[in-house]
């Protein structure tokens, strides 16, 4: 275990799980941890090919000025474990849980395959995983999803220059990317993002994801956000953990999947508002964003 | 139709609401107060039109910063808006039709300056003298905006000046400009816009500079007749199309709060702006801001740099500090000789003039009440002042999105405050002062880390008396309208009251 301070006053951290180096941030400082307004700390899990700093480099500073936020970045196992697993992402993020944020009930929140993980997690520890929120997540992988999947693999194997083109067609929507040259931001985060050994490993397990005799048993109070325009977890996706998991209200962002890149505003804004009063809406909502 | 009562003596009238100004915030209650079905209320306009800022600043070149689309009111979208950014007449025209069609007309009472409202706390009403009679309510409304009364830096010597002189919000359109040598006092919003116009006819023109301004690119552009077209048959397109834009607006706020990775990014933008703009490394020198990003406003032109490489235009990059006869002379001591000074120095506002007008039970005003800097709780009520409701009040501004959607929160509020204290027998709305105090601090802790309380920031958002940040909202927009746009009479209550005395 290794423990740094950096700016801000957020730790950097890593713990050993499966005899590899895990990182985690920690924002430490505990706001509105007691009183009428408590919350529990945040937990951030982040998907596919990403990080702390790729996926929620705009939420965690945002959020941690609310409560106390940690942020998992996923670690690949040793090859010699075989094959990457959902257990293995699951015990990871259960690792940090108990070293960093022991016995302690926490808000769990998961984008992507960070999701998935998410919603196993708080099926096999519904004593920790009070609060929920699962973004662009899924339960079961679909014909779809194989499809673009294998599309993505083919690109990968024959090492094609489509691929980074291919990747942006699939994470943005349609709309964002002609907003955004209209507004005139010209870098809407589509710098080539390079793949790695680990990313392969991650798509291999993204292609066999089935989570659904778990979902069920979710006990957390639980905020679905599917993404409207998503071409990668389409939204439908959602609706089904919307519908298996007992307590939960579901909510939906007009963006590509890549909504922590196109929507994160309103992402904070989603998850501030479900975290301040997770029951606000009864279970079984359907909640229409505000019109600004 | 008049509203009002019978008159109890000419130039009387009682009513339930008395509102003063007709810009964004007053039409905006007005409109929702018709909508709602309330009709007894007044709009007190010292001037002959409706618009406010946007009546008032009528120089070359005044626009709006703020995408259209996001300016304008929720509840009346307007498909025509002819570009991304409004040129500032057909915003006023905007206003005025919004006016006519809301059926504020005959509510409005022009040329009507308030000179005194007092709170009687016998008759549980305000007492509002204006140069055209008293109007009594029930309910007073400020909205006077953040930029309605210019500020002029006291100038030794510019009694004396030999020419023309004005503040940009009061252009006097009978002064030819052509040919003539022109004095800009100021580098802001207004400044950046009118410059490159003033440029193109001037024989000499000399913008004084303070202090640097970060700008970045603006990207303007007119809307084809096909998306207005669409936006006429499918209002729900325009609906995103806002949306869009205030989500894209929104996200910026993290550069305020200083999140290093945004706030980079931001910056690089900017000075990547001067750079491709401006050749010369002596003029990009004296351009380049030696504060952080956000600070102050952060302002949008693609034609102000250009403007300043011109042969007819000159960078002084230090404040005009005093006036011979016809010389301008700077604090670095260049003189220049002039025909016209336009000031370009911005608004009254850590001081509103209002606050000077209003006063409570005990006759003392909201500006003593304000000695230390001005504060209200939900940015709206003032603990003292009954029935007294502040639009565009303390920690209203936005240094990152629209002020129309933060006008529209507040008139919620105070909407649910007029139903509540109907259905309560008319109770009177005194806010505690536990609970401002503990607003006010809380918004006072959000602040730190912002960019407006880094090092060496000094701007219009922060109260000079106190260096606290009393104008701006130092937080997200949509938190706005979560925090202070449902009215909930807890902190109005009995109990609460007492309990805080």
């Amino acid at each position: 275990m290794s423990r740094t301070e950096l700016a801000g006053g957020v730790v950097e951290g890593t713990i050993t799980v499966d005899g590899v180096e895990v990182r985690y941030f920690d924002s430490v400082a505990d706001h509105f941890a007691t009183g009428e307004s408590s919350r529990h700390p945040l937990v951030l899990v982040h998907g596919t090919g990403g990080s702390t700093r790729a996926h929620y480099g705009y939420l965690f500073p945002l959020l941690a000025g609310r409560q106390r936020v940690v942020a998992v970045d996923f670690a690949p196992p040793v090859p010699t474990q075989g094959p990457l697993t959902l257990e293995h992402l699951e015990r990871q993020v259960v690792a940090v849980l108990d070293a960093v944020l022991p016995d302690r009930p926490v808000t769990l929140v998961g984008y992507s395959l960070g999701a998935v993980v998410a919603a196993a997690v708080a099926a096999r520890h519904p004593q920790t995983v009070r609060n929920l929120v699962l973004v662009a997540g899924w339960m079961k992988t679909d014909a779809h999803q194989e499809l673009r999947n294998k599309v993505w693999q083919r690109l990968r194997e024959e090492r094609s220059q489509a691929l980074g083109d291919y990747m942006a067609f699939c994470a943005f929507s349609g709309p964002f990317l002609v907003a955004s040259q209209a507004l005139g931001d010209s870098s809407p985060a589509l710098t080539a993002f390079e793949p790695n050994a680990f990313t392969d490993v991650q798509m291999k397990l993204n292609r066999t994801i089935d989570i659904s005799g778990l979902v069920p048993s979710i006990a957390a109070t639980t905020l679905v956000i599917g993404c409207t325009h998503d071409q990668m977890v389409p939204k439908w996706h959602s609706k089904a953990l919307f519908a298996s998991i007992p307590d939960a209200r579901y909510t939906e962002i007009t963006s590509g999947h890549a909504v922590v890149i196109e929507r994160p505003a309103q992402l904070v804004q989603i998850i501030d508002q479900f975290t301040d009063a997770p029951s606000r809406d009864a279970a079984g909502d359907i909640v229409a964003t505000a019109r600004p | 139709m008049n509203p009002s009562t019978e008159p109890q003596h000419p130039g009387t009238a009682d009513v339930e609401v008395v509102i003063i100004g007709t810009g964004f915030g007053g039409l905006a209650m007005g409109a929702q107060l018709k909508r709602h079905g309330r009709e007894s209320f007044v709009l007190l306009e010292r001037a002959d039109d409706v618009a406010g800022t946007w009546r008032d600043n009528t120089y070359p070149g005044a626009a709006c910063d703020v995408p259209s689309h996001l300016y304008s009111f929720s509840f009346r979208p307007n498909p025509e808006w002819s570009r991304f950014f409004s040129p500032g007449p057909e915003i006023l025209q905007y206003l005025r039709d919004t006016a006519h069609a809301e059926g504020l007309l005959p509510h409005i009472r022009f040329g009507t300056n308030v000179e005194d409202a007092r709170w009687d706390a016998a008759a549980q009403r305000w007492t509002v003298t204006t140069s055209q009679g008293v109007f009594t309510g029930r309910f007073l409304v400020t909205a006077t905006g953040h930029l309605s009364d210019e500020a002029l830096p006291p100038i030794k010597g510019l009694d004396g000046f030999t020419g023309d002189v004005f503040h940009s919000a009061r252009w006097n359109h009978e002064v030819p400009l052509e040919g003539k040598r022109i004095g800009v006092i100021g580098s802001g919003a207004t400044a950046v816009q009118l410059v490159p116009e003033l440029a193109k006819t001037a024989s000499e023109l000399v913008v004084f500079q303070r202090s640097a301004q970060y700008v970045t690119p603006r990207p303007d552009r007119a809307y084809t007749e096909s998306e207005k077209q669409l936006f006429r048959r499918d209002p729900d397109a325009m609906a995103d199309h806002r949306s869009e834009i205030f989500w894209f607006l929104e996200s910026r706020y993290a550069e305020r709060r200083a999140v290093p990775d945004i706030l980079d990014k931001a910056r690089s933008q900017a000075l990547n702006h001067l750079e491709r703009q401006v050749k010369d490394p002596e003029l990009r020198a004296r351009l380049t801001p030696d504060y952080e990003l956000g600070c102050k406003r952060v302002l949008i032109s693609d034609t102000y740099y250009p403007a300043l490489t011109r042969d007819n235009v000159t960078l002084e990059a230090s404040a005009l500090d005093h006036v011979e006869g016809s010389k301008a002379i700077s604090r670095d001591g260049n003189t220049y000789e002039l025909d016209v000074l336009v000031f370009c120095t911005g608004f009254e506002t850590a001081e509103p003039p209002y606050a000077r007008l209003v006063h409570d039970a005990n006759g003392i005003s909201l500006s003593d009440h304000w000695a230390q800097g001005m504060e209200a709780f939900a940015s709206t009520t003032v603990a003292g002042f009954p029935n007294l409701f502040i639009i565009n009040g303390p920690n209203t501004g936005l240094g990152h999105n629209s002020i129309v959607y933060i006008i529209e929160a507040q008139v919620d509020y105070i909407l649910g405050a007029l139903d509540w204290s109907r259905a309560n027998g008319n109770h009177v709305l005194d806010v505690s002062a536990r609970a401002q105090e503990r607003y006010v601090d809380e918004l006072q802790q959000r602040s730190d880390g912002t960019v407006w309380l880094s090092n060496g920031c000094k701007s219009w958002y922060i109260d000079p008396r106190s260096g606290r940040l009393t104008l701006i909202w130092p937080n997200f927009a949509h938190e706005f309208r979560y925090r202070n746009g449902t009215f909930d009479s807890a902190p109005y209550t009995a109990a609460e009251t007492s309990a805080a005395r």
